[in-house]
């Protein structure tokens, strides 16, 4: 369990308080007592003395009774049994004025009168000592939690105030995020190892947005270098498709050449799309109507749906408009329909829920939950992948004719699909490229929006939430 | 036809000039801004394609040359580099049209007919091949001088392969051509097949020749034969 670095400073001293206390009042209180005690025995021996030095030489036997009737503190009795030595003892006596029993420290001492033994017994009432004694140990009490407390609230206000650089610093560190904040600034303070904290915070924020950023202008540099090869190769091919003395084999490797340029060059576009998004090429915001994206993109999807057999049904009850870049707002539409049907299987549907504040798109698919955390990263498509390879019936069929590729010379290899030139390569186009959610969630994140995937009654649902009240 | 292309990639250049070349038009290739500017001034082109990224100079700088000589040419720009900056810094020097790399040489040839066509048959807007005759102005279709019902999809395809004759063209330039802007949210291909066959069945109805051919793996050509 974690604590806060105030209440674990705090918490030590008020233990330390709390044993200091403890342990110092008792301790206190006998230490008072005995010392109390000692003077009391002290008394005791000076009227001893004094009652030796002074009053036995004088005395007579007959004067004992009288002594011991006028003198309450002081006694003499016969020394039945018969002391050897001094002893001091404790004894409680009902004082009748007072109607209770009170503490008294009593000297016994064997005396000799007239050559006949006495015990010498002298009394000291010590109902003073103990109520000083209460009351010193109750003011020291009092002065010591005076004390501890006014040292614990010193303590964390001095703490509060000492450590708010610090908890300055973790807050803006916690808030940070490298591809939305392009500077750092951290308060100078008083303290120096807080200074060098945030000096070293600093360093390392400015190291990382510099790497991150060079690493973001080298993604979209090297996708627009890739640009003019690309069309390069592009050009190549369509040269190449116009030659008249092209074997079977052969146009069917130029068929997959093609294909796959037109991956890769999709690939590439999507590529530096999302390093305009990162380097914010699309700032400027209008307000957008997102059932007319809707409406206007829809008959493009039908189409593209009617491939898998799909159906794309539309459900309006609200008018949403938002505020975002335009070009933005149908990109992401788009990719959620693309998203919709890619991973849809044959004769699924699809369904577009526009509600308050939020675009839900819902689709069929593989029949168990995506992983969520992983789903909105770049090129993670293992999901999507198995699902694929599950789904499509033709499948088993095109991966034979991959073995053979592999395998037999090229001009052996006997294609599926005669009327549809190039139909095999379905698979090339539906797998995708591992980049359309990262694109939604980069344009989501851009607009303050939220993306939010969830599993029910065998439908991925893609649900954009929009902030209340943005227009 | 004549046109410059200005274009530092040779290889890219030269599968343009030999693409041109069999639809009639004549390409000739600057690979830099000095040869261009030299070609421009000393010959009259139709069409002017530009790449912005030239060796010793911007595409722009030859741009603002053409228009300042007051030369006529359309102008395409086919450029790597398509920033919503570029493309309106573009238009607004003067270009016509903006084709971003990497692209399908089918798509610029038809890009090149339309703005010449533009350019220079104003008012004329019509298209023939033997007995099918487009009319561009009015969107319609005749076969043997009778119109036949067309969609705007299949005149579309009409239009590109026509453009294209003689042309081997991949399921994926004719379905990103029909697709326009929506062209990189092509999952699937499929719909050209159905277009496609559509289209065959409408004119083969009204008594044309069958032009269209399936060409076995690769995709299909308009061809007369």
């Amino acid at each position: 369990m974690t604590k806060k670095l105030l209440n674990k400073t705090l918490g030590s001293y008020l233990i330390f308080s709390v044993i200091v206390l403890l342990t110092a009042a008792p301790v206190f209180y006998f230490a008072t007592e005995a010392l109390y005690r000692e003077d009391a025995d002290e008394t005791l021996l000076i009227n001893k003395n004094n009652f030796f030095h002074y009053s036995i030489p004088n005395m007579l036997e007959a004067d004992i009774a009288v002594w011991n009737k006028m003198n309450r503190d002081i006694k003499i009795e016969s020394a039945t049994p018969a002391l050897s030595k001094d002893t001091f003892f404790f004894q409680s006596y009902y004082d009748t004025l007072h109607a209770e029993n009170e503490p008294y420290r009593i000297l016994k001492t064997p005396v000799i009168i007239h050559k006949q033994p006495y015990t010498f017994t002298s009394k000291i009432s010590l109902i003073e000592s103990e109520d000083l004694i209460e009351n010193i140990v109750l003011l020291f009490s009092i002065v010591l939690l005076l004390l501890l407390s006014g040292f614990y609230l010193l303590t964390k206000r001095f703490s509060l105030q000492l450590w708010k650089p610090f908890y300055k610093s973790l807050d803006y560190i916690e808030k940070f995020e490298i591809d939305k904040d392009l500077t750092v600034f951290f308060e100078e303070s008083e303290i120096e190892e807080f200074n060098r904290l945030n000096q070293a915070l600093t360093k390392f924020t400015v190291r990382n947005i510099r790497i991150y950023n060079g690493q973001r202008e080298f993604i979209e540099n090297a996708a627009h270098e890739l640009q003019t090869p690309l069309a390069v190769f592009q050009a190549k091919i369509d040269t190449l498709f116009q030659r008249s003395d092209i074997t079977e084999g052969q146009s069917e490797i130029l068929s997959k050449l093609d294909d796959t340029a037109t991956r890769l060059i999709k690939l590439n576009k999507n590529l530096l799309l999302l390093s305009k998004l990162e380097s914010k090429q699309f700032a400027e915001t209008e307000t957008v109507l997102l059932n007319s994206i809707v409406e206007k993109q829809i008959s493009f999807f039908e189409e593209q749906a009617s491939a898998k057999n799909c159906q794309i049904n539309l459900l309006i009850k609200e008018q949403l408009f938002v505020k975002s870049n335009p070009v933005l707002a149908e990109i992401l539409i788009s990719n959620l329909f693309l998203n919709a049907i890619r991973h849809n299987i044959q004769n699924g549907s699809i369904l577009i829920k526009l509600e308050k504040n939020s675009i839900t798109f819902s689709n069929n698919g593989i029949n168990e939950m995506l992983v969520e955390n992983r789903l909105f990263q770049r090129f993670n498509k293992t999901a999507h992948e198995t699902f694929h390879f599950n789904s499509e019936s033709s499948v088993k069929e095109e991966r034979a004719t991959y073995n053979k590729w592999s395998n037999a010379p090229v001009n052996s290899v006997k294609y599926l699909n005669s009327d549809s030139p190039g139909g095999l390569n379905q698979h090339l186009y539906t797998s995708g490229n591992g980049l359309g959610l990262a694109i939604i969630k980069k344009i989501a994140d851009l607009n303050s929006w939220k993306i939010n995937y969830n599993f029910q009654n065998n439908l991925h649902n893609f649900t954009l939430i929009l902030p209340e009240h943005e227009i | 036809m004549k046109i410059l292309l200005c274009e530092d990639e040779r290889d890219l250049a030269e599968s343009i000039q030999s693409y041109l070349k069999s639809n009639d038009i004549l390409c000739e290739i600057a690979t830099d801004k000095k040869s261009a500017l030299s070609k421009i001034s000393a010959f009259e082109y139709d069409c002017v394609l530009l790449d912005l990224m030239l060796p010793d100079g911007h595409g722009f700088d030859i741009l603002t040359e053409l228009k300042a000589q007051q030369k006529s040419e359309g102008i395409i720009i086919t450029s790597a580099v398509e920033t919503l900056d570029s493309r309106l810094e573009g238009f607004q020097l003067g270009a016509d049209d903006y084709l971003t790399k990497p692209f399908h040489l089918s798509e610029l040839l038809v890009r090149i007919q339309a703005l010449v066509r533009r350019k220079k048959f104003k008012g004329n807007n019509l298209i023939d091949f033997k007995e099918v005759e487009i009319d561009l102005n009015s969107k319609s279709v005749k076969v043997n001088n009778s119109y036949i019902d067309i969609t705007k999809k299949e005149l579309d395809l009409l239009l590109f392969l026509i453009g294209n004759h003689n042309k081997v063209l991949s399921k994926s330039a004719i379905a990103e051509h029909l697709s326009g802007d929506m062209a990189d949210m092509l999952d699937n291909h499929d719909f050209v097949y159905a277009h496609i066959k559509n289209l065959k069945k409408k004119l083969h109805e009204a008594g044309s020749n069958d032009y269209i051919k399936t060409v076995y793996g690769l995709g299909y050509k308009w061809q007369n034969d």
